[in-house]
């Protein structure tokens, strides 16, 4: 195979080379982060829905009163759907803890490390002229980024600060535990925490589903993989990560078969391992 | 439609507590609450003309309920003929109706776990019967029926002898327990048992005032951005989509 030179810089690339990078994968998810991501996108779709169906207080209510009674209507009464928000909470809690606990040496570590990683100068750059961009303020290239860019480690923070609150206080609800005053600012929490996260979410849905330059990110959700011109266009330190790992796993690869096929031939001449493979 | 109302004549009131027996024994009431209770009036004047009164507190059953807007989920509702139910699968014990009655007639049920009150005993009013407190009661004081039927004692009693709400002018929200007395026993009791001001817990208030209006701020923000993104997309196409 022919040793690629691998640009510490994203250089501007030709068409040529365009069109075979975007015939080739890169692997992005652990097909267990691809299942949980949808059960969990079912999960808050149909938990916001029954939350927002369940406040019926004037003092209270965020959603218009035709869409409490919908909500209402699919579950007959109010109390079957209280019970549904509590069982599917509940189980919600109970995936993400089988799934952290069993994922977590093998896929989950890096991952949130990579995404939990502090923002670099790079990142906040990087939002500064995506911000600018989105309102069509600038053209601006975006600098390089790493595996997750700055506006999902953003995203990221949000849901791991918040997602543990609204956890501890549905459980606390669904049992109201300890007593009525932690069960009363059990609610407010609980509203806020999801609210702040509905906001963050907002944005995850537009850049996933309907913003053009994020459609592979969308797809990789799928496949798990993503295309190398997209890696390369969008996160480029990712893409160079990825492609010295993948070279040097070549190259060790190439010197156990060329060892393999050397040892019975004592008197062959050894290169020293530093040749590229080609 | 009925328009249910308990009288207390608390002329006839000796206090002893038959009534909140009754009442804890038919609904189970953990000890130390009460669904109905009996209190008892300071002793005002000078000796010999003392004076003082008991009271019977319950639920009111209100035209306009403070808790049932405190109530988040609906748990607290009013049907037709005037009773304020809780709905014990619905209630996630938030105490926030607590807070919010005038006449301190809610309680969490340290059991369940959830609010509890007076409803009228409506499930042996479904059967025919009378609320437990009104075939117990020992002087015959408490009276129980519909304000809509001419015939039933409550309406003589309020609407011929008098019987009054014990209401403010400040907190008038229409109960539907009324009492009798000598002027000057309703008095004393009107001014021993007023109700306060419903009030929303600070979680409440934190959640009514601060909780909604940040996130509602926060999704609208994001939402207004995204419109702006999403119509730049489109006025700009896809021609710059890279991959």
């Amino acid at each position: 195979m022919k040793a690629e030179a691998i640009p510490a810089v994203p250089d501007p690339i030709t068409a040529e080379q365009a069109r075979a990078m975007s015939q080739r994968r890169l692997k992005k998810h652990h097909v267990a982060i691809v299942i949980v991501h949808w059960f969990n996108a079912v999960t808050w779709l149909l938990e916001l829905a029954t939350g927002a169906g369940l406040v019926v207080s004037r003092h209270f209510r965020v959603a218009p009163a035709w869409f409490t009674a919908l909500v209402e209507g699919v579950f007959g009464t109010r109390a079957n759907m209280l019970r549904f928000h509590e069982a599917l909470g509940l189980a919600w809690i109970v995936v993400f803890l089988v799934y952290a606990s069993f994922g977590w040496r093998t896929y989950l570590r890096a991952e949130v490390m990579h995404r939990e990683m502090g923002l670099d100068r790079n990142d906040w750059r990087w939002l500064a002229v995506r911000a600018a961009r989105l309102v069509g303020r600038s053209r601006e290239a975006l600098p390089p980024q790493g595996s997750y860019n700055a506006g999902q480690k953003l995203f990221g923070w949000l849901v791991y600060t918040m997602v543990p609150l609204v956890m501890a206080t549905g459980v606390v609800m669904t049992f109201r535990l300890i007593g009525p005053a932690v069960v009363g600012w059990a609610i407010p929490i609980h509203f806020a925490a999801v609210g702040a996260v509905l906001a963050g979410l907002m944005v995850h849905v537009y850049m996933g589903a309907v913003f053009p330059e994020e459609k592979s990110a969308f797809f990789s959700m799928v496949s798990g993989t993503v295309d190398e011109l997209y890696a390369y266009n969008h996160h480029f330190t990712w893409w160079r990560e990825m492609k010295l790992a993948e070279r040097e796993w070549m190259r060790r690869h190439d010197r156990e078969a060329e060892g393999a096929v050397a040892a019975p031939v004592p008197d062959a001449d050894e290169p020293g391992g530093t040749e590229s493979p080609d | 439609m009925s328009r249910y109302a308990m009288v207390t004549d608390l002329r006839r009131c000796v206090g002893c507590e038959a009534c909140t027996v009754a009442c804890s024994a038919e609904w189970n009431v953990p000890p130390g609450h009460g669904r109905t209770r009996v209190h008892r009036t300071p002793v005002t004047g000078t000796f010999p003309h003392l004076r003082a009164s008991t009271f019977v507190a319950q639920c009111n059953h209100c035209d306009r309920p403070p808790c049932l807007d405190a109530c988040p989920s609906g748990a607290t509702f009013r049907t037709d003929d005037g009773i304020v139910h809780v709905d014990r699968d619905l209630c996630v014990g938030c105490g926030y109706c607590v807070a919010a009655c005038p006449y301190d007639a809610r309680f969490i049920d340290p059991v369940a776990r959830k609010a509890d009150k007076c409803d009228f005993c409506a499930a042996r009013l479904a059967r025919g019967q009378q609320p437990a407190c009104v075939t117990t009661c020992t002087a015959g004081a408490k009276h129980f029926g519909d304000l809509e039927d001419p015939a039933s004692d409550v309406y003589r009693m309020v609407y011929l002898e008098g019987a009054r709400r014990i209401e403010t002018a400040e907190v008038a929200v229409g109960p539907n327990v009324y009492y009798l007395g000598r002027p000057e026993q309703l008095a004393l009791v009107a001014a021993s048992f007023a109700p306060r001001r419903p009030r929303l817990p600070a979680a409440g208030e934190a959640w009514r005032r601060l909780a909604i209006p940040l996130v509602a701020a926060a999704v609208a923000a994001t939402f207004a951005g995204q419109a702006i993104a999403f119509f730049n997309q489109l006025r700009k196409g896809e021609e710059d989509f890279e991959g």
